[in-house]
């Protein structure tokens, strides 16, 4: 049997905090408000009243900070939405 | 005339007849060969390690062109108004993005070839995404930038009254909105 060593050597860690991204879509007169919902929905897995009401600012105020993550999950949503032929960005938060 | 998309016992259902079928499918083969063009500009010179052509990656101090063509810059748009991010998203994500949306026209084009067409959840969110891209390029070509402009579109419906090619356009714009429309009702109804 092996014993563990009663203390562990000390781990040096250096935490760095990035600013969380944002991902940004942004209205265009030609994407279905059906359409968008339903990505939304299906990509997200919102609700159908959560995916209609970001659908709804979309619309109304031009664009809609659809959620806020690490670079590297906000970089792939961004992808997935270009896919879907959405207009979608990402920015860092100041 | 086309039968609108609809969720039934025999899954999602719809009818185009073969005037709209041929139109559809040249339709999606126009923006494949956008596309195609497009990844002409991905490849990479023969003195580069070939690895980076194995991978499918792209070296990092070779960030792709701009895209210059209105209507492949939404097909293709920028990721971030931060030009280094911009750049390095298309550099890293591009190539992948023209085959996924490449891969869902053959589809689509591949659906065109009978009057009736089924559809399941799956393929019918891809049938969605084709239209999708042909309707941002349509939409470009129609110079559609706000909502007055979808709004002088949408009015051109009787095919009797179209007398110039800009109207013809509209009118196919108004059906691919319109198939479209009716299949994203049906793709709801199967989901959820």
């Amino acid at each position: 049997m092996t014993a563990m060593p009663d203390v562990l050597p000390e781990i040096e860690t250096a935490a760095t905090y990035e600013k969380p991204w944002r991902l940004i879509v942004w209205n265009d007169p030609v994407n279905l408000m059906s359409y968008v919902a339903y990505v939304f929905r299906s990509y997200f897995g919102f609700t159908a009243e959560k995916a209609e009401q970001l659908m709804l600012q979309v619309h109304h105020d031009g664009f809609c900070n659809v959620r806020t993550g690490s670079r590297e999950a906000i970089e792939s949503d961004v992808q997935a939405m270009h896919g879907f032929g959405l207009n979608a960005t990402m920015t860092q938060e100041a | 005339m086309a039968k609108a998309f609809k969720y039934g016992a025999h899954g999602i259902t719809g009818t185009l007849h073969s005037a709209e079928r041929k139109l559809l499918r040249e339709l999606f083969g126009d923006v494949i060969t956008m596309l195609e063009e497009r990844a002409l500009v991905h490849q990479l010179p023969d003195d580069v390690d070939p690895l980076y052509a194995l991978t499918g990656m792209r070296p990092e101090s070779m960030d792709l062109p701009p895209v210059t063509d209105p209507a492949l810059s939404k097909l293709l748009p920028d990721a971030s108004d931060d030009p280094v991010v911009a750049a390095e998203h298309r550099r890293l994500t591009e190539a992948d993005l023209i085959a996924q949306k490449i891969g869902r026209l053959r589809e689509a084009q591949f659906l065109m070839e009978t009057d009736k067409i089924v559809l399941e959840k799956e393929n019918g969110q891809r049938f969605a995404q084709a239209l999708n891209d042909v309707r941002l390029v349509l939409a470009e070509r129609l110079e559609i930038r706000d909502e007055q402009d979808a709004e002088r579109v949408s009015e051109v419906l009787d095919a009797a009254e179209v007398e110039t090619p800009e109207e013809y356009l509209a009118l196919v714009y108004n059906l691919v909105s319109w198939v479209q429309d009716t299949l994203m009702s049906a793709l709801m109804e199967a989901e959820y």
